[in-house]
């Protein structure tokens, strides 16, 4: 199972006659000391770009720590330092030699298009320095060396103008890496305001409802009724026998619209008309839902607002309002869940065990349906 | 005061709507249909209170149970994303939000995750990232398991200029998920607040959804003030930027509006480099919000506009740009981008709009154009950037330019 690497075999330094005939790193095993990476899972493979013959660590170690020395692989001839080693950055030696030499055209080649008179002028250049990167990559014996030549000459007769271009590429990327950073820091501020939000808008929920509640104890007899339900459910979070009957009564309220939902769910899935006119709203029953409201229903804690100009101008809806409003309303259990659901700071461990096992019961039940 | 993020506790009691209304995740808690024994699971917070703490992380161990957590996807502003298996079935898998640890809030758990949490377990969408469970890992960290969604977002089908190409037809199938998402959201009571293509993810079949749910809230009563400070400044609209605290659906629609004209011109349209210059190019493209076209406007705390006033462009100077997606198409985009968030459309008029049922038809999506796949992947977005230029589609020739391989950005 494990291949013959016969070491010089495989490989050929850039310059012999097929650049593409680069030696592949052989995943398993050291080509200089067989060493085999099941034995010794840490391995790892150096190349030197100078020849891309790849070898452990190791044996970089050993070879070249006293001084440079020549490639252990036979028949190269190059000689080697150990600061010219790195690990590949692709599997493929081919490919990590191309990148090589790409990036170094690229910092001789580097005009940007404002450089150029017209769009096709650069367009020239580009077709220029691309078959000029493929020469040196994969050109011919003759055309290899004249490619490199045609990079230096350029290097040396475009000093100025490379060095200007590659002053102006860093301060683009400081640029670019600054913005960057402030971006993460303005997203940062926005997460932060947005708990700020939350914890006003407790505090400021405690202290109306705590107001709500003197104005309710001062108020006449009728009214005092609501003030000692609310007493009810407050104790109802303890553990008498009482609350445990609500929970399951609500739990099964719950449930019931939950199933419904469940199967409505499902039906549509069924019947997805193959070929009928596009449903902008995806299936969903368009029942608008939307409770019309008329003025009699104004609660003058709102009303005090409806002509407040900060609310007008900033686009917010008294209509989203009323409707949500009559949605809770409706829907009967409002008050209570409002009063429970504060518990307070964040949530706890067994808070989070109790929802991830609801939702993984909504996901089964999903499944069985 | 100790520090008590307000976001209410999750409420699985909170009734449903029928038609748009999602299913509750207590729902199923007890009543089981197949005759397994009841209270196997318990499921309400109410119940919480009965149970021993034993049984509470015995749950919670169980939950995390089920999934093995594999390699990191992302890295965003407050979380980890890693993917993930089921234990049960390794085919099966899972995206794991693990949120960081935020000092500030040792205590309870990071109050964005309770938000996302929050929202998304009572949103059930097709076109909403589906939340599957939640546990928590031994450092006390929050751990959401979210579907994966293994086909990328639409910011890098956008920006991959080169190598995917998309029609009027595929940018209307787009916009319609995104906007029903948006219309369910906004249906039950929910603002997005950081809409947005990288918040748009895609599942295998093609399906966008909404995701990142760490800014979003319920709709406010009124009086109650809401921070303007939200939704990333380039799809930020102007109400927001002149500092409205008290606002509306209104917000994400704008969001939605600049989704879609980037979609079309595949640069973001109003991308500006702060505050300032965002309110500078929005009274320039769009037009300067004035007391006649926005009443009031004038009096937000932090209006401010260039000095040379705009008026507000016509259909016209959008046809030339955003014709692509026909009259209809332009005509829908001038009603998200609407200065005064009064007069701005709404998600559920925008899906009552023509644009979806004048041709072309919008694209299945399953044959909606993909990213392009393979390992080169990485490095072909960054081979396309050139050194220090974060879009280089601002530059109006760029699309026109021959591909330059630019090795010195690699690595
Ligand atoms: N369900 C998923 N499937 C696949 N990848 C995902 C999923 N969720 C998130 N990711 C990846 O993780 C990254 C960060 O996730 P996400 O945007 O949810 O975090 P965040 O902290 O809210 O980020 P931010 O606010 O900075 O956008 C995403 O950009 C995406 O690449
Ligand atoms: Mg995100
Ligand atoms: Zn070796
Ligand atoms: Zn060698």
């Amino acid at each position: 199972m494990l291949r013959k690497a016969p070491v010089g075999a495989r490989g050929m330094a850039p310059g012999t006659a097929s650049g593409a005939a680069l030696p592949l790193t052989t995943d398993d095993m050291c080509p200089v000391c067989k060493t085999i990476r099941y034995l010794n899972k840490d391995m790892e493979f150096l190349i030197n770009p100078e020849c891309y013959h790849s070898m452990c660590s190791n044996c970089v170690n050993r070879l070249f720590n006293d001084g440079p020395n020549q490639c252990p692989y036979a028949g190269c001839n190059r000689t080697l330092r150990r600061k010219g080693f790195r690990s590949a950055f692709f599997g493929d030696l081919t490919v990590e030699r191309e990148v090589d030499i790409r990036r170094r055209v690229a910092a001789v080649f580097n005009q940007a298009e404002d450089d150029f008179e017209t769009l096709r002028d650069y367009n020239n250049y580009l077709q220029m320095v691309e078959d000029l990167t493929f020469d040196l990559v994969s050109g011919a014996e003759g055309k290899r060396p004249a490619a490199e030549a045609q990079l230096q000459q350029w290097e040396a007769e475009h000093k100025a103008d490379i060095e200007r271009n590659r002053k102006a590429g860093r301060e683009a990327d400081e640029q670019a890496r600054r913005r960057l950073t402030a971006e993460r820091e303005a997203a940062r501020q926005r997460r932060i305001e947005a708990i700020k939000e939350a914890e006003d808008e407790k505090l400021e929920r405690a202290r109306s409802r705590e107001a709500e509640l003197d104005t309710l104890a001062q108020a006449p007899e009728g009214q005092r009724v609501q003030l000692k339900r609310r007493g009810q459910t407050n104790r109802a979070g303890g553990a008498t026998a009482s609350a445990v009957e609500t929970t399951v009564n609500t739990a099964i309220a719950a449930a019931d619209v939950g199933r419904l939902s469940i199967r409505g769910l499902k039906e549509k899935r069924k019947a997805p008309a193959p070929e009928g006119p596009y449903d902008p709203f995806g299936g969903s029953d368009f029942v608008p839902s939307r409770y019309k409201v008329g003025e009699g229903l104004a609660h003058p804690q709102v009303e005090k607002y409806r002509f407040d100009q900060q609310h007008i101008t900033g686009g917010y809806s008294f209509d989203d309002y009323t409707a949500r409003a009559m949605f809770e309303a409706f829907a009967g259990l409002g008050v209570f869940i409002e009063d429970e659901k504060e518990v307070g700071i964040g949530m706890s461990a067994g808070q989070v065990a109790t929802i991830g096992a609801g939702i993984a019961a909504v996901g089964d039940r999903m499944e069985l349906d | 005061m100790a520090v008590s993020p307000l976001v209410p506790y999750p409420s699985g009691a909170l009734p449903s709507r029928p038609g748009t209304s999602p299913l509750k995740l207590q729902a199923s808690a007890n009543a089981s249909l197949n005759g397994t024994p009841l209270l196997a699971r318990p499921a309400g917070h109410e119940i919480q209170g009965l149970m021993s703490l034993d049984l509470v992380e015995q749950m919670n161990e169980e939950e995390k149970r089920k999934y093995v957590k594999g390699k990191k996807l992302g890295e965003g502003t407050y979380a980890n994303v890693y993917l993930g298996h089921s234990r049960q079935d390794p085919a099966v898998l899972v995206a794991i939000k693990k949120i960081k640890v935020q000092k500030e809030y040792k205590d309870g758990l990071a109050p964005d995750a309770v938000r996302e949490l929050k929202h998304l377990q009572e949103l059930h969408h097709s076109n909403i990232i589906s939340l599957l469970s939640v546990f928590s890992s031994k450092d006390q960290n929050l751990n959401l398991v979210l579907e994966y969604l293994p086909l990328g977002d639409l910011e890098m089908l956008i920006r991959d200029v080169d190598r995917v190409r998309y029609g009027a037809a595929d940018i209307k199938a787009w916009m319609g998920m995104l906007t029903r998402a948006v219309w369910f959201c906004h249906d039950n009571y929910v603002l997005h607040r950081d809409i947005k293509p990288n918040n748009l993810l895609i599942a295998a079949d093609g399906e966008v959804k909404l995701a990142d749910f760490g800014l979003a809230r319920g709709f406010a009563d009124p009086g109650r003030k809401m921070t303007a400070n939200v939704i990333t400044r380039w799809y930020r609209p102007p109400e927001l930027l002149f500092g409205a605290r008290h606002y509306s659906g209104a917000v994400d629609v704008w969001s939605v509006g600049l989704v879609f004209a980037e979609l079309i011109i595949r640069a973001p349209f109003l991308p500006g480099n702060s505050e300032v210059e965002q309110i500078a190019l929005i009274c320039r493209q769009i037009g300067t919000p004035t007391e006649e076209n926005w009443p009031g406007v004038t009096q937000l705390k932090e209006y401010t506009v260039p000095s040379d006033t705009v008026a507000v462009w016509g259909k016209d100077a959008y046809m030339g740009r955003f014709g692509a997606v026909g009259a209809e198409g332009v005509d829908l985009l001038i009603k998200t981008l609407v200065l005064n968030p009064k007069k701005r459309i709404t998600a559920r008029e925008m899906l009552e709009h023509k644009w979806w049922r004048t041709d072309p038809k919008p694209t299945r999506k399953e044959e909606l154009p993909r990213k392009s796949s393979g390992a080169d992947e990485k490095m072909g977005s960054d081979l396309k950037r050139r050194p220090g230029m974060l879009d280089d589609e601002t530059n109006p020739r760029g699309a026109k330019v021959a591909r330059k391989l630019d090795f010195g950005a690699a690595k």
